[in-house]
């Protein structure tokens, strides 16, 4: 209530108002375009804002932080590619969604469920900075390693009809992981003597060519073949039949992506497959999934959404950045000689208040800039394929060029695409290649650094209990898809059986 | 005859082994924990070669097992690859051609050649259109990542115009 009446004030402040509108364009814009992550949007703002009061200056870049968040969905659902890596799992059935006609209501359920995420994950911001910043401090490299495993379960789930062939796909994505530098003694790995490959591969690269690189390549071996379907250049968001479907994978998206926007490297990546695939898990209607399921796009938004706003709670707290985008937003704090920490709340407890009002502000001005500008974005949409895939290639190539001015970059993208062609080609799934990617280091990294704070010892994996308890939950995972998987072949093998006999 | 999953089953194992012994080629350092730089890609490279080659039997022991009827449509599944394919290598080698151009040309002079030339490739018929929406696009593209993103795009031939 006191942080409440706090942060009341700051909300007819004209200076918060305006920086939280303008960043929140400005993110929704640079989350669009693929290639474009939300740190180098905030990155190209931070020098504008050494001029600024210092409440606006950091509500500029956090309200970019949750525009492009939201972003990334746009062109997730309209081309097939992530603006973000957040929203690679929205791509699964939004881009469905697009297929069948029904992009509108896909944005309107993206923007709907990233409001509800976003508005979760500042309440939790407000009310609980204090709790869960220790509960962030918690974690060890063991119960981190777990984190990673629990991760890599659900590729238990998102494999389709082959396991084997998930495992191999997730095994590609960890390999990837592999290349660069060693996360423990520094030698290089896999780097062929190049300087490009030390700093390893950014898994946006990967992931633009896996999806949308790929999806150019199948379309154009399709030249001739493939029915353009038009989309309704109209916003809709679900009715009240649909929406109240949502709650339970909003409440999902939100609970996960709340709790992972703590964990310093967790991230709305990470969030976003799990709560796919705990919505899924949950849903009255899990075969939908894959396929246009509203529910496949209201759980991944709502936890990246809700991941924006707790991701600041380790910067505010202990001035720990656990992303590249909060590591911008600190440089915000330090460019203007604040120290985020403890004594933060102490000596400069107006711009925290200042910074909640300006993320209540920026939610409200995502909805409205997200409608302005999306019927923008659905006439791109139904433009002839040709001329929209040839610009949709030409963006995909600047936008991995501006990550770090590098055409080598833009190579790997290519490289990626090409491995995505044949990965459609044979049937592999891409997803859990994108969660090995993601999840390599984490996993790699903190499962070296157990084994030497125990000395070699494997039970250190079992005595600490985070580390226990996110083990035997990846355990129940695993089991329970197997379990799920033998019962469906035993049932088809059956039926098979009966109509051979019946044939007889 | 080869079926999707035995072409993957063989691609994962050639995979698995050239990891393999790429991992093997790392060397130890003296400073390295117990598991090493080694460690986790020598499980990785096992790993995918065994699923590979654990895909291809499943493969094999599905085609043995096919009916005439079933080895007809696996037949089928390949008709008009080679095709696509190719179709598919040429877009690629757009993109690489870009690659090529770029820093000499320039980001804004590349691109409004690389959009016509990618659209008529898809199929834009040639005329007046898909110059336009080269040059317009690569105008657009410019403005939003040179000016608007601050980006450094390749300046090439029009660096004296501050292009």
């Amino acid at each position: 209530m006191e942080t409440l009446l706090a942060t009341l004030p700051f909300l007819l402040d004209p200076s918060i108002l305006i920086a939280a509108f303008v960043g929140v364009t400005w993110g929704i814009l640079g989350g669009a375009l693929p290639g474009i992550s939300p740190s180098i949007t905030m990155a190209l703002l931070l020098p504008f804002t050494y001029t600024m009061d210092p409440g606006a200056a950091i509500v500029l870049l956090a309200s970019t932080y949750v525009g492009a968040e939201y972003g990334g969905s746009v062109p997730a659902i309209l081309i097939r590619t992530p603006g973000t890596n957040a929203a690679a799992a929205t791509v699964l059935d939004g881009y469905e969604m697009n297929l069948q006609g029904k992009a509108g209501l896909a944005l309107g359920i993206s923007l709907y469920s990233g409001f509800i995420g976003s508005m979760v994950g500042l309440i939790l911001l407000m009310l609980l900075s204090a709790p869960l910043s220790s509960v962030a401090l918690a974690f060890t490299p063991p119960a981190y390693f777990a984190l990673g495993i629990l991760g890599l379960s659900v590729i238990a789930t998102l494999s389709g009809d082959s396991l084997v062939k998930g495992l191999i796909a997730a095994l590609l994505g960890l390999i990837i992981a592999t290349i660069g530098t060693d996360p423990v003694t520094g030698s290089n790995r896999f780097t062929f003597g190049s300087a490009d490959l030390l700093g390893g591969i950014e898994p946006v690269m990967i992931m633009v060519g896996l999806f949308a690189m790929s999806e150019l390549l199948a379309q154009a071996s399709q030249r001739g073949e493939v029915n353009k379907i038009r989309s309704r250049p109209r916003i809709e968001f679900p009715d009240w039949p649909l929406a109240k479907r949502l709650i339970p994978s909003q409440l999902i998206g939100s609970t996960i992506g709340s709790f992972e926007g703590v964990m310093p490297g967790a991230g709305g990546t990470i969030a976003s497959f799990m709560s796919y695939n705990e919505a899924r898990r949950w849903s009255k209607y899990p075969e939908e999934f894959g396929k246009g399921s509203p529910e496949g796009i209201a759980a991944p938004e709502s936890a990246n959404n809700a991941v924006a706003e707790t991701a600041i709670i380790p910067v505010l707290s202990f001035g720990i950045p656990g992303s590249n985008s909060t590591a911008i937003l600190l440089g915000g704090f330090l460019i203007h000689g604040l120290q985020p920490g403890p004594m933060l709340f102490v000596q400069a407890g107006d711009v925290i208040y200042g910074l909640y009002a300006g993320l209540f502000v920026a939610i409200i001005g995502m909805m409205i800039m997200g409608i302005a500008m999306l019927p923008l974005c659905v006439w791109l949409v139904n433009r002839p394929l040709p001329y929209l895939n040839a610009v949709i290639l030409a963006l995909i190539l600047s936008g991995i060029y501006s990550i770090h001015g590098s055409l080598f970059d833009v190579g790997l993208m290519l490289a990626a695409g090409v491995l995505g062609f044949f990965m459609r080609m044979l049937r592999f799934p891409f997803l859990p290649t994108v969660l090995g990617l993601v999840l390599g280091f984490l996993v790699e990294s903190n499962f070296r650094r157990s084994l030497v704070l125990s000395g070699d010892d494997y039970m250190i994996f079992v005595d600490d209990r985070i580390s226990l308890a996110l083990l035997v939950l990846s355990g129940l995972f695993i089991f329970g898809s197997l379990a799920r998987r033998a019962v469906a072949a035993l049932r088809k093998e059956n039926r098979t059986a009966f109509s051979e006999g019946s044939d007889g | 005859m080869i079926t999707r999953d035995m072409a993957g089953g063989a691609a994962a194992s050639l995979i698995g082994a050239f990891y393999l012994y790429y991992a093997s080629q790392l060397r130890p350092s003296s400073l390295a924990d117990s598991v090493g730089p080694q460690g986790l890609p020598l499980v990785y490279g096992w790993l995918t070669l065994g699923l590979g080659f654990i895909l291809l039997a499943q493969a094999l022991i599905a085609v043995l097992r096919a009916s005439p009827a079933d080895h007809a449509k696996q037949a089928d599944a390949w008709t008009g690859q080679g095709r696509r394919t190719l179709w598919a290598a040429g877009l690629l080698a757009f993109a690489a051609g870009y690659l090529l151009i770029v820093e000499a040309l320039g980001y804004l002079l590349s691109l409004a050649i690389l959009i016509p030339a990618v659209a008529i490739y898809l199929g834009a018929r040639i005329g007046w259109r898909p110059v336009a929406v080269g040059v317009g696009g690569a105008v657009v593209l410019w403005l939003m990542f040179d000016k608007l993103l601050g980006v450094d795009m390749p300046e090439g031939v029009l660096r004296g115009l501050g292009l």
